[in-house]
């Protein structure tokens, strides 16, 4: 924990955390009682917890990308909780504990729960925003199905609670308010925090580095649940009552309309924003209630068509100056896993993927060893990109089994085929495009190195493969860069060695030459050699150019209509009659299958 | 029996209400938030012909149409320049729903409106009296479901639309403009939404949120059905047998639920849902 | 650089502006639901707040001031009405609060109401048993209600088994678990008792069950608005012909539905049709002061026209808007208006009402059937704190 208080980064004080809505955050709680009338300090109080709410969805949405309209139940959840407590078993030292506890731990648990319904593998994004949507609806029926518990919709009333001034209720709200702020900042922009922010620009990619984005997604579910639950606490807690509509999913929209208008991932443009629109609606819907809300729902599709990034960066841009945290590289020591030289570290028996009728791949079997540089080859449509997804991902396919550095991978997810030792560079680039150069890096470090959730660490390993393709290629001259801003070249020099820094013992290779000029397709050419000849990997390239591959690997394999026609040296495949008959006039059938 | 013609005719309604959104979502992969505010317009259109002295069964085309149009504007203005950013399309659609419900508030205020339905009393089928209305609603269920399926199978817009769902970049390199064919969908789907609206107007008042109770089953089924209007029909049918079973046996307001949670289920145990591919 | 934080700042403070408070003036406070559920029956309201305003300024005011209203916007629930309340009391400094909110509204606001130490009289019909030291109530609660229509049903009709059908919530789970006991306190036999959620529509399974039943009489309390709407629609097209009294339905409503409530029995304290002097005066006044724009008055803003009326005869009492002078001579005075004398009890905060049992006529006008004088609101807020 110390690290905590000494940021170890150059001038990033804890203070520093905080940008320039977030300071404006900092002084209304500040010089809030000494300007504020009774009713603004009320108001106040009530937008400090809302802002803590709006903390959660914009961690949700802004930086991780799941979009979220059920916070509201969480927040409802906390303050019935509250409610319930004080209702039915009184206000004593003992029961606050109690009903604080229901509050955070109840909260987490159906965010957890919420969660393991949403985030499971392969669900759409529109999916968990759906059931994020249900869940206030199902939880707003139980209450009003409560009867006298949970006092159906007049809510609960009239419960003893704390005896705070309202001025003390002010720090305590405002002061709640800025440290979770800050530990909200603090985590985002610590290495963890930057795997949300990966999750939302690439979550394949993720899985593809090793990490869970399934499990991270219920986690952080059940984390903000917890955070939305203590803010509902503290506002059942210091208004009194508690009624339906805290848990209802109109509140959970706001919560976005808040987030989406004053900017998502920024987290303290949504803070501020919260506070000024909930003083706003406090002022004005009195007068106008359906032009208020008419507005707020335009300005509302506006800004998410023509402003996605909100209003408060707007404002604020020309006073942020943007601080870009650049790590070192350092090579680190490839751990030899003790297995032998010569034994497969791919085993293929069997393979094959049906859509339907159709056979994609039919009983594929080959074996790949350390060392071997293994060029799969064949036209359109045979079936190589069908192959590599069977060998990353235990679901693809139908029939057979594969075996990865004597691993069963049965039927597991790609980042289990990962950890088991699985590199794989995609034909596109792959990459995370929001996060930096040294950021992609880092990410990919991840299942090696656990990222901090306070800190970043100032500096990255990387194998010396890995670090080698960096420099080569002049990347780590742009380690502060978006990768966005990349050229193609560039980000897939960028993919490579994020699949290089996971130390893999078999890397995937689909099309990696596929753009690239020929001076960078001969440089290429030599990493991979070099990969496979001086480091041991086991390097499968799958290319559609025969003449690239036969000088560079040690064994190629043809696929035809999905099954190995021929396999050995490149020199015997490359004068095979069968092959040059197959390059040469391709049929029909296979271009359906492409 | 009458039980059975509770869940035919729930499920021929679920239907009507979804077949819209089915419609939208089969296509573009885009949930549209502002559904709700959709089946509401509907309701308003049949209350001014009402007004008007248009008889009930005309005004279905008519509410159609002024579907269509909402639709059409709404797809130029706002979905279409998020069509890379889905999750931002359906929350501009979210707030477009809200502008709609808040104009027709402010041009019809926030009470109910009346109009009179175009079929009253009962019929004795099968040994028992049923609402006469309702059990219409099932041959119109079929009838739109039979006019869907022709249009997305037995048309060139509907190869089109198909190769479109199927693989765009190639739809698109083969000369067709996908997106007119989004475009009409979205119309499209608009119209089966204000046609549904006025549908449902003689079982349900006509307020500005009448279409938004509607909405979170309407989400459901088509999550769970995914793309072919003959497996949300399937849908529709089992879910409301459930949800009539339940609320009818158990307690009605578990069956409001029903579909909610069944769906999740549904999902997480099958991602696919009910859909064959 | 800063200056523009600064200068928005600023402009979330200018939004503070205090106002000026004027010492000759009583101020009375009107949250209602402008929005939200109740903002079907809020302009009508505000329209009796504005006459009863009116009048009492033109004759004078109360204790020689003049009376200001300021009415604000609770959204129809908790979190509105804290904001409406706290405006109110806190910024505006109103003298008293009168109005006809919901259950979730009226709960919300008694913490404020209490800190603020001011009167709140509220004059919606509700399930009883609100209670503050500081609350007078003047609408029906349930023990008004039941015995009307549960002893027509039974007498006239020759009912013996009764079908409840409710929305989920307080209001409706509180009218019908009373009407339940008093039928069954009076040998009838309650065969189904059924809800749907409160923003529930679609009671086809309800509905199913009911004819199953056959009951010989229906009673339904639902939520106001459209489950209240889609229930009588969905009752007619189902062809169910029983005597059917329906607990929430107002004549605003009856009247717009048309033939789809014709029959409907309807129970209440106030009907537009009653015939008394002080009540044509009243649609009178109405009428005149905002012509075609005039709500229909009803169960909720009649009650307020008369309340505003109470505050005025309890200041005049007290001689004085001390809050604590007006609620104890809130208990004491009593009002004729067009509900004929309603007097609140001190005791039990409520008031006997008259109440009138009516049917709804084929063009949506209301009959009479009958009526019940000074009913008692039955045990409510014995002990008061």
């Amino acid at each position: 924990m110390t690290s905590f208080f000494h940021m170890n980064e150059k001038g990033r004080s804890l203070f520093s955390r905080i940008t320039m809505p977030g300071l404006v955050c900092l002084v209304l709680v500040i010089i809030g009682p000494a300007v504020f009338d009774m009713y603004m300090l009320n108001t106040m109080v009530k937008a400090f917890f809302f802002a803590i709410a709006a903390i959660t969805v914009d961690i949700l949405w802004g930086y991780t990308g799941c979009l979220t309209f059920g916070q509201s139940a969480f927040f409802g959840l906390g303050a019935y909780a509250a409610g319930l407590v004080f209702t039915h078993l009184g206000f004593t030292p003992a029961y606050v504990a109690l009903a604080l506890a229901l509050a955070v731990i109840g909260a987490a648990l159906v965010g957890l729960f919420t969660g393991w319904i949403s985030f499971y593998r392969g669900a759409s994004s529109f999916f968990a925003c759906i059931i994020s949507l249900v869940l206030p609806i199902v939880l707003n029926q139980l209450i009003l199905s409560g009867g006298s518990f949970t006092g159906s919709s007049s809510g609960l009333t009239g419960f003893d609670t704390f005896e705070f001034e309202m001025e003390q209720w002010y720090w305590i709200a405002g002061g709640l308010m800025m440290v979770c702020g800050v530990l909200s900042s603090v985590f985002l922009s610590s290495d963890a925090g930057r795997i949300l922010v990966s999750i939302r620009d690439n979550e394949s990619r993720c899985a593809y580095l090793g990490l869970n984005p399934s499990a991270i997604k219920i986690c952080l579910l059940g984390v903000c649940a917890a955070m939305a639950g203590l803010a509902g606490f503290g506002y059942g807690a210091f208004s009194g009552v508690v009624a339906p509509e805290l848990t209802g999913f109109s509140f959970g929209t706001e919560m976005i309309i808040w987030v989406a208008l004053s900017g998502r991932g920024t987290l303290w443009g949504p803070m501020l924003g919260t506070l000024v629109i909930t003083v706003a609606t406090a002022y004005l819907s009195s007068a106008m209630p359906f032009v208020w809300q008419l507005l707020l729902g335009l300005a509302f599709v506006l800004v998410i068509i023509f402003l996605p990034q909100g209003l408060i960066p707007l404002l604020s841009r020309p006073f942020a100056g943007r601080r870009t945290f650049v790590p070192a590289l350092e090579s680190s020591e490839v751990e030899a896993d003790g297995r032998h030289e010569d034994e497969p570290v791919l085993e293929m028996t069997h393979v094959e993927r049906r859509y339907g009728s159709l056979s994609v791949l039919k009983d594929v079997t080959f074996t790949g060893r350390p060392g071997e540089l293994i060029g799969i080859n064949g036209p359109n449509g045979a079936g190589k990109t069908t192959l590599m997804r069977c060998m990353s991902d235990g679901k693809e396919r139908t029939g057979g089994t594969i075996k990865l550095c004597g691993h069963d991978i049965v039927r597991q997810h790609p980042q289990a085929c990962v950890r088991f030792g699985l590199g794989r560079k995609f034909q596109n680039a792959n990459i995370f495009d929001t996060l930096t150069v040294a950021e992609c890096l880092r990410m990919a470090r991840s299942v090696l190195e656990r990222s901090s959730l306070f800190r970043r660490d100032k500096v990255i390993h990387l194998p010396p493969y890995a670090l080698e393709v960096v420099r080569v290629t002049g990347l780590e001259a742009k380690l502060g860069t978006v990768a966005r801003d990349l050229s193609h070249g560039e980000q897939q020099a960028l993919e490579l060695a994020m699949v290089l820094a996971l130390e893999p013992r078999i890397i995937l290779l689909d099309e990696p030459t596929a753009g690239l000029t020929r001076a960078e397709r001969i440089s290429i050419g030599q990493v991979f050699s070099s990969l496979a000849h001086k480091y041991g990997l086991c390097c499968l390239l799958v290319e559609h150019d025969l003449d690239f591959v036969k000088e560079i690997a040690t064994r190629i394999v043809v696929l035809h209509q999905g099954t190995i026609v021929v396999q050995g040296s490149a020199e015997e495949v490359v004068n095979s009659e069968l092959v040059q008959t197959i390059y040469a006039g391709p049929s029909r059938k296979d271009e359906e299958v492409a | 029996m009458s039980i059975c013609f509770d869940i035919l005719t729930t499920a021929a309604l679920l239907f009507i209400v979804t077949s819209g959104l089915m419609m939208i979502f089969g296509v573009m992969q885009i949930v549209n938030f502002s559904h709700g505010a959709i089946i509401s317009v509907g309701g308003y259109v049949s209350f001014v012909l009402a007004q008007l002295g248009i008889p009930g069964w005309y005004g279905w085309i008519f509410a159609f149409l002024v579907g269509a149009l909402v639709g059409a504007l709404m797809e130029r203005l706002v979905v279409r320049p998020l069509y890379k950013r889905p999750l931002d399309a359906i929350l501009a659609t979210w707030g477009l729903g809200i502008v709609m419900i808040q104009i027709i508030t402010i041009c019809f205020g926030r009470g109910i409106q009346f109009v009179d339905a175009p079929l009253q009393g009962t019929w004795h089928l099968l040994g028992t009296d049923y609402s006469s209305y309702r059990l219409v609603m099932i041959p119109v269920a079929f009838v739109i479901c039979a006019l869907l399926v022709a249009l997305l199978n037995g048309t060139r817009f509907g190869v089109r639309t198909r190769a479109v769902i199927m693989n765009e970049a190639l739809a698109e390199s083969l000369g067709i403009n996908a997106g007119l064919i989004r475009f009409i969908t979205f119309s499209i789907g608009a119209g089966l939404g204000t046609l549904a609206g006025m549908l449902i107007t003689p079982l349900s008042s006509v307020d500005p949120y009448m279409g938004v109770t509607w909405l979170t089953s309407a989400f459901m089924l088509v999550m769970v059905s995914g793309h072919s209007f003959l497996s949300l029909l399937f849908t529709c049918l089992v879910f409301s047998t459930f949800q009539v079973l339940v609320s009818t046996y158990v307690n009605p307001v578990l069956g409001g639920m029903t579909i909610a949670v069944l769906a999740a289920a549904t999902l997480r145990i099958r991602p696919r849902g009910f859909s064959r591919d | 650089m800063k200056l523009s934080h600064v200068l928005f700042s600023l402009g979330v403070m200018t939004l503070l502006g205090v106002p000026a408070y004027a010492a000759d003036m009583i101020r009375i406070g009107v949250p209602v639901g402008l929005s939200g559920a109740n903002s079907v029956v809020a302009p009508s309201i505000v329209q009796a707040s504005e006459l009863a305003v009116d009048e009492i300024n033109a004759a004078g005011g109360i204790l020689g001031k003049k009376v200001e209203l300021i009415v604000a916007d609770d959204a129809s629930g908790a979190v509105g009405a804290q904001q409406a309340f706290d405006s109110l009391i806190f910024k505006k400094g109103v003298d008293v609060i009168i109005s006809a909110e919901t259950s979730a509204a009226r709960n919300a606001a008694l913490p404020i109401v209490s800190r603020g130490r001011v009167p709140y009289i509220y004059t919606s019909f509700y399930e009883g048993n609100s209670c503050n030291k500081w609350l007078y109530v003047n609408g029906w609660v349930p023990e008004q209600l039941s015995a009307a229509i549960v002893d027509y049903l039974q007498k006239r009709e020759n009912a013996n088994t009764f079908f409840l059908i409710g929305s989920d919530y307080a209001f409706g789970r509180g009218v019908l678990e009373f009407a339940r006991k008093y039928i069954e306190s009076v040998g009838g036999k309650v065969v189904g008792e059924e809800y749907l959620p409160m923003d529930g529509n679609d009671w086809t399974a309800i509905i199913s069950k009911l004819r199953a039943a056959a009951p010989d009489a229906l009673i339904s309390c639902t939520a106001g608005g459209a489950p209240n709407v889609s229930l009588g629609k969905q009752l007619k097209s189902a062809g169910v012909n029983v005597p059917y009294a329906n607990m929430a339905l107002d004549e605003g409503t009856a009247k717009d539905m048309g033939n789809v409530a014709s029959g409907v029995l309807v129970c209440g304290s106030y009907m537009t049709s009653l015939d008394t002097p002080e009540n044509k005066k009243f649609l009178a006044a109405l009428e005149n002061k905002f012509g075609k724009d005039m709500k229909t008055p009803n169960e909720l803003s009649v009650p307020q026209y008369e309340a505003i009326y109470a505050y005025k005869a309890a200041v005049e009492k007290a001689g004085s808007t001390k809050g604590k002078d007006v609620i104890k001579a809130l208990g004491e005075v009593s009002v004729t208006g067009p509900r004929g004398t309603v007097k609140m009890d001190p005791e039990t905060r409520h008031a006997a009402l008259n109440m009138y049992l009516s049917q709804v006529q084929e063009d949506g006008s209301m009959k009479i059937l009958d009526s019940f004088q000074n009913v008692e609101p039955g045990p409510q807020c014995r002990n008061c704190r």
